[in-house]
């Protein structure tokens, strides 16, 4: 593939979009930009995916953050009278705690992981493409966790019509 | 059935909470007749049991050794010698006074006082029959609840304060005692390869020198909260003050006595090295609780506080002959623990019966009542002669016995405890003096009726106790002899590994050989020097 | 690459999907019946957790999907609390179902049996992916229940606080759980075990990123288990979620959380538990939330005015018990855990069913209301005193032995590993705090008992509820006084975790 300083630089520029983005999701008076900006991130993750070689999680990222839920939620947001007029406070009285423990948190993260060396993620064989392998692992060594996760949307999904559904009287 | 007698005699009041159960709540008169008639079987199969215990033979008797929770070595393990045979007797005798005591002055909630009296009974009893620490532990803690809800429901005024007080200082001590059991085990279990809580295991396992100050220290706190000794002693007076007349009764003759019964039985054959290490503090404090409960006694103004200090000076005598180690010393101590009881009973129960009628136990509210009631004044003038420990009383013969025994162990000692045998006299007498004598001064009291049948055949049974200690002690004495000498062997081992000198004392020798090595060694001594340091 | 399926083994996943469809058929037949009955989709789940528990029974051991499932002493045990408590609380929920949900009964028991569903496959699951997913099926259902009365703005407050610390948890958990893959190179824990000690001795030393992952895994489960500093949301959400909600959110969600932890550290990082490995060590950090866990929830109980808030400070502080047995890392503190999970469940369950019956009655939780409650209603009142005194672990009852337990485990570990002498300190605060916890315990007993006037509210039972009553007050007294039976299954716990006795 491409060499490794144009990798660089991609990577450093997506990572700046993800971050940039990612704040303005949490920091914009208006739901509706705040959307935007979270379907820009999003799509920067894909990118970062597709660097990492992994094609078929920057496909799932964009078809299913992007294309489905990011895309619902600014529907609900346009149907929704007003909401996408109307200015709105993210933050509340805790918002300086949550910055320090963040930032400490960041900091200490990037540097233990600049410190370790022993990683041993290389364990399978991606000889016939990711997607393929992928595939049949989920359909044979993970295939329980694949069935559970059915399980867990029914349940979700009924979970979220109780909510939603009106009370009748 | 004769080998399931400790069972028999410690379950059998639960047989009458189930009948309880099944009666509904208002019927009062059933409950309490099925209450007093279970608790006097009970007591009919101590009796039985006393008669059938062997005085002269060595170790525990009725044993019963059945595994119970397999996986931790705990079992069904319980067994007597004479001193849980005279506890368990008392145990039951005022557990039946208690119940008849409270047939009047108990009206709110009946069903529930007279349940957790037998539940209390049930946990005394329990208790000291107990060998497998696990079980000691549980009947220890059984006891609480009942006696929560006996304070808390049925008690004076400040009867919350004093019932939540009171659990919370007991669980404190009792906590930390199960930590120390937990230890014991485990180092039982390095030592031999098997997990055992059982007592008289325990006694057989080297414990260093460390560790056992610690579990000492830990078991003495839980014991010493109970007794109480002094300064652990703030929750008595709160408790006594509080508690209905029964709950008193029980408290003072029993209860009290589970904390000196656990010093006898388990901190002293178990930590020999340790009871020596601690004894002169634990001496020390034994002779402030008796020179300071005396005082605090004398300026009280309510007739029931005044006992319950005088409890305090009380305890701390028997502490003191227990911690003399000597024969005459735990022997006056574990004979005194009943006579205690006794008396201490006693003189609850005739505050109860002055207070039922007048609703008031201030001093200065009585007077002259040897005129209104003479009757009651004479029962009262026996017990307070019984407390201050009158010859011919069974108070003079444990007094005496400890005060041998503190002055074989320790000069200094001995004449300090028996100063307090004089505040006590001073005390009791002149509370007695301005409740009985003098003139009629309040209005109220010249009607007062004097004691009925049921109140006199309360006291009488402990009167002819009283007399009867007093002028033939000799079969309990005989009872208690062999289960003392028994812990003083675990304790002479201490006392030569101390030392040093080599001297061996085992089960085989006389009592006078016994006595007569620990007269050398003397530990009183060799411990204060440890402390003048 | 050929397709090489694993050996499924469905046959030890016959409760599992048993119980799921047995939920779906509870839903279908409430929505087809047009919601009609009152009780029958509530008597349906009650016997659907029977049969499920009778299938268990017949359950064998063993391993399916590959290695993904297994069923041991553990898993089954855990199994066995999980149906339990959905029990219990299904049986302490008739009361609200007369008036306050009407509309989705069959989805109220449908949700609490799919949350079940959840619970079991977490405790079967031998590998993080699968022990993931079964986490967020026990709490996605919770979420939704906790919110369940709809009108109800504490309720509503309840779902949505519930909902955001447990998306925010699980995203903790997720991305730990990223970084022990990184490093072990699976998901599988016993292959994980190896793994990463084979790593550690290679390079002498495994670098300090793991303990970024133990802390993530800690903060994660740490929420739903409601360890300190991750217990803000719990008296909230107990306050506001419908009363068996919050009982089954404090057993049934605890008791996952607690085989998720320990499946994750006990055997996934088994090596990394003695101060030896530090500062890759996770004994030490637990003990010190345990020790949090135990003086907060303790301290802070006292404070409460309102008894789901107070029960679920306690429940903080029962946590903290628990992680003792964790923390001693012995057979006894496997058997200890098991032991005392399965203790609280009579205990808490019952409490709660009980303050679901005085709510029934009253509307209200506050503590206030048990005023004089002995006198008009004494067998709600005498059960009532007894789940708290177990709680506080007064014997005979189960309570007290499942204290025991931790404690002896506790010592047991300090007197045997020099490395562990820190243990007695966790012990003796332990127990300072158990003397704390004895305090407020007794204030509702006082509350019921000591009051002058008698309330002015008699309580009626419902059968569920007073089955649940029943059951709770049987299962303290008689695994209280036999407890050997439970404590023998229980002691399995160690062996399914690779701790030998």
């Amino acid at each position: 593939m491409t060499d490794g300083s144009q990798v660089g630089v991609i990577f450093w520029f997506l990572s700046f979009v993800i971050l940039i983005s990612g704040f303005m999701v949490v920091s914009l008076k208006n739901i509706f930009y705040c959307a935007l900006f979270l379907v820009l991130c999003l799509f920067s993750v894909a990118g970062i995916f597709i660097l990492l070689e992994a094609e078929f999680l920057a496909a799932a990222q964009v078809l299913i953050y992007v294309g489905a839920v990011a895309i619902l939620m600014i529907f609900a947001i346009m149907l929704t009278t007003d909401m996408a007029s109307k200015e709105i406070t993210q933050t509340n009285e805790n918002v300086t705690v949550g910055v320090f423990v963040s930032v400490i948190f960041a900091i200490s993260t990037i540097l233990l992981i600049d410190k370790t060396s022993v990683w041993r993620y290389q364990d399978h064989d991606f000889s016939e493409g990711v997607t393929v392998t992928l595939g049949k692992l989920l359909m044979t060594k993970f295939m329980l966790p694949f069935e559970l996760v059915s399980v867990l949307l029914l349940a979700a999904m009924i979970g979220a019509i109780v909510l939603a559904r009106k009370e009748r009287s | 059935m004769e080998s399931q007698i400790l069972t028999l005699v410690t379950f059998f009041p639960l047989l009458g909470i189930v009948l309880m159960l099944a009666i509904p709540k208002n019927q009062h008169d059933s409950i309490k007749s099925i209450c007093l008639i279970v608790s006097f079987i009970t007591m009919l199969l101590s009796f039985w049991m006393y008669a059938m215990f062997d005085p002269i033979a060595n170790g525990m008797q009725f044993e019963v050794d059945i595994p119970w929770i397999t996986s931790l070595g705990i079992h069904y393990h319980m067994g007597i010698d004479g001193i849980s045979l005279l506890l368990i007797v008392l145990t039951s005798v005022l557990s039946v006074l208690a119940i008849l005591s409270s047939w009047i002055s108990i009206t709110k909630a009946v069903k529930g006082y007279y349940i957790s009296m037998l539940l209390l009974e049930v946990g005394m009893i329990g208790v000291f029959c107990s060998l497998d620490l696990f079980m000691f532990y549980v009947f220890w803690e059984v006891m609480l609840v009942p006696m929560y809800f006996i304070i808390g429901l049925w008690g004076g005024p400040r009867r919350l304060y004093a019932a939540i007080k009171f659990v919370l200082f007991t669980m404190f001590g009792s906590l930390l005692m199960l930590v120390a059991i937990l230890y014991l085990v485990f180092a039982y279990q390095s030592y031999s390869g098997e997990y055992s809580f059982d007592m008289l295991k325990m006694m057989e396992l080297p414990i260093a020198y460390g560790p056992q100050l610690y579990l000492f220290g830990a078991f003495a706190l839980a014991f010493a909260i109970k007794v109480p000794l002094f300064p652990f002693h703030t929750w008595l007076p709160d408790a006594h003050v509080q508690a209905p007349t029964a709950g008193s009764v029980i408290l003072a003759g029993v209860l009290l006595k589970m904390g000196t019964y656990g010093f006898v039985r388990i901190c002293l054959p178990i930590f020999p090295e340790a009871t020596v290490a601690y004894l002169p503090y634990i001496c020390v404090l034994s002779l402030i609780a008796i020179i300071y409960g005396a005082l605090v006694a004398m300026v009280q103004k309510d007739v029931k506080s005044l006992v319950a200090f005088s409890s305090v000076s009380h305890m701390g005598f028997i502490m003191l002959g227990i911690f003399a180690l000597n024969l005459q010393g735990i022997e006056g101590a574990v004979l005194q623990m009943i006579n205690h009881g006794v008396s201490t009973g006693a003189l609850f129960l005739i505050v109860g019966m002055i207070y039922e009628r007048r609703h008031t136990r201030l001093i200065e509210e009585f007077g002259g009542l040897a005129k209104v009631m003479p009757v009651f004044a004479t029962f009262f003038m026996i017990t307070t002669l019984s407390s201050i420990g009158l010859p011919l009383t069974n108070g003079f013969v444990g007094e005496f016995l400890i005060l041998l025994g503190a002055f074989k162990a320790n000069t200094v000692y001995g004449i300090i405890a028996a100063s307090g045998v004089i505040l006590s006299a001073c005390y009791m007498l002149w509370m007695y003096q301005r409740v009985i004598f003098g003139k009629v001064t309040k209005p109220e009291n010249e009607k007062l009726k004097d004691v009925n049948w049921r109140e006199k055949l309360i006291l009488i049974p402990l009167v002819l106790i009283i007399f009867w200690i007093g002028v033939y002690p000799k079969p309990l004495l005989d009872r208690i002899e062999p289960a003392v000498k028994q812990v003083l062997t675990y304790v002479s081992k201490a006392t030569t590994v101390n030392i040093g000198e080599g001297i061996q004392i085992d089960q085989a020798r006389t009592t006078d050989e016994v006595e007569i090595i620990l007269g050398e060694v003397d530990p009183v001594k060799v411990g204060s020097e440890g402390m003048e340091e | 690459m050929e397709f090489a399926f694993p050996e499924y083994n469905l046959r030890l996943m016959a409760p599992e999907i048993f119980l799921f469809l047995w939920a779906l058929l509870i839903i279908a037949y409430d929505v087809l019946t047009k919601r009609k009955s009152e009780t029958t989709a509530g008597y349906l789940a009650l016997a659907g957790l029977m049969i499920t528990g009778l299938i268990l029974g017949f359950t064998g051991t063993g391993h399916g999907f590959g290695n993904m499932f297994v069923s041991d002493t553990a898993a089954k045990f855990f199994k066995i609390i999980f149906l339990g408590s959905a029990f219990m609380a299904i049986g302490s929920s008739f009361g609200i179902m007369r008036e306050k949900i009407v509309n989705h009964r069959g989805e109220f028991y449908g949700l609490i049996l799919f949350s079940t569903v959840g619970m079991m496959f977490l405790s079967s699951s031998n590998e993080l992916l699968s022990l993931y997913i079964g986490l967020e099926l026990t709490t996605i259902p919770l979420f939704v229940l906790a919110a369940f009365f709809k009108d109800d703005k504490l309720s509503v407050e309840a779902g949505i606080k519930y909902f955001i610390v447990g998306a925010f948890s699980s995203a903790l958990l997720l991305y730990g759980i990223s970084f022990l893959y990184g490093l072990s190179g699976t998901t599988d824990l016993v292959q994980m075990k190896i793994n990463i000690a084979i790593t550690h001795l290679t390079f002498q030393n495994i670098g300090v990123i793991l303990i970024l992952a133990i802390v993530l895994v800690v903060a994660g489960i740490g929420f739903k288990l409601s360890l300190p500093p991750f217990h803000q949301w719990v008296p909230d959400v107990y306050q506001g979620s419908p009363t068996p909600v919050a009982a089954f959110l404090s057993v049934g969600s605890k008791a996952a959380g607690l085989i998720a932890f320990a499946k994750i550290f006990v055997n996934g990082l088994f090596a990394f538990h003695h101060p030896d490995m530090a500062p890759n060590d996770w004994g030490r950090l637990v003990a010190l939330l345990a020790v949090a866990a135990m003086i907060l929830g303790n301290t802070v109980a006292i404070r409460q005015t309102n008894i789901k808030r107070m029960l679920g400070y306690s429940s903080i502080a029962q946590v903290g018990y628990i992680m003792i047995g964790i923390v001693a890392m012995n057979a006894l503190g496997m058997a200890a855990m098991g032991f005392y999970i399965f203790a609280y469940m009579f205990a808490n369950m019952g409490a709660f069913a009980a303050v679901a019956i005085v709510e029934d009655k009253t509307g209200s939780c506050e503590i206030s209301t048990y005023s004089g409650l002995a006198r008009t209603s004494p067998l709600l009142s005498a059960t009532f005193a007894v789940f708290l005194l177990s709680l506080a672990g007064i014997p005979p009852l189960a309570g007290f032995m499942a204290k025991f337990y931790i404690f002896a485990a506790g010592i047991q570990a300090a007197q045997h590993d020099p490395g562990l002498y820190w243990m007695y300190w966790l012990v003796g605060i332990a127990l300072l705090t158990t003397v704390f916890a004895i305090y407020y315990y007794a204030n509702i007993i006082k509350q019921m008992y000591f009051a002058k006037e008698p309330s002015p509210h008699k309580v009626t039972y419902n059968f569920p509820a007073l089955t649940v009553l029943l059951i709770g007050l049987a299962g303290l007294f008689v695994f209280g006084i036999y407890p050997e039976p439970v404590l023998h299954f229980a002691s399995g716990i160690a062996s399914s975790f690779g701790i030998i006795p």
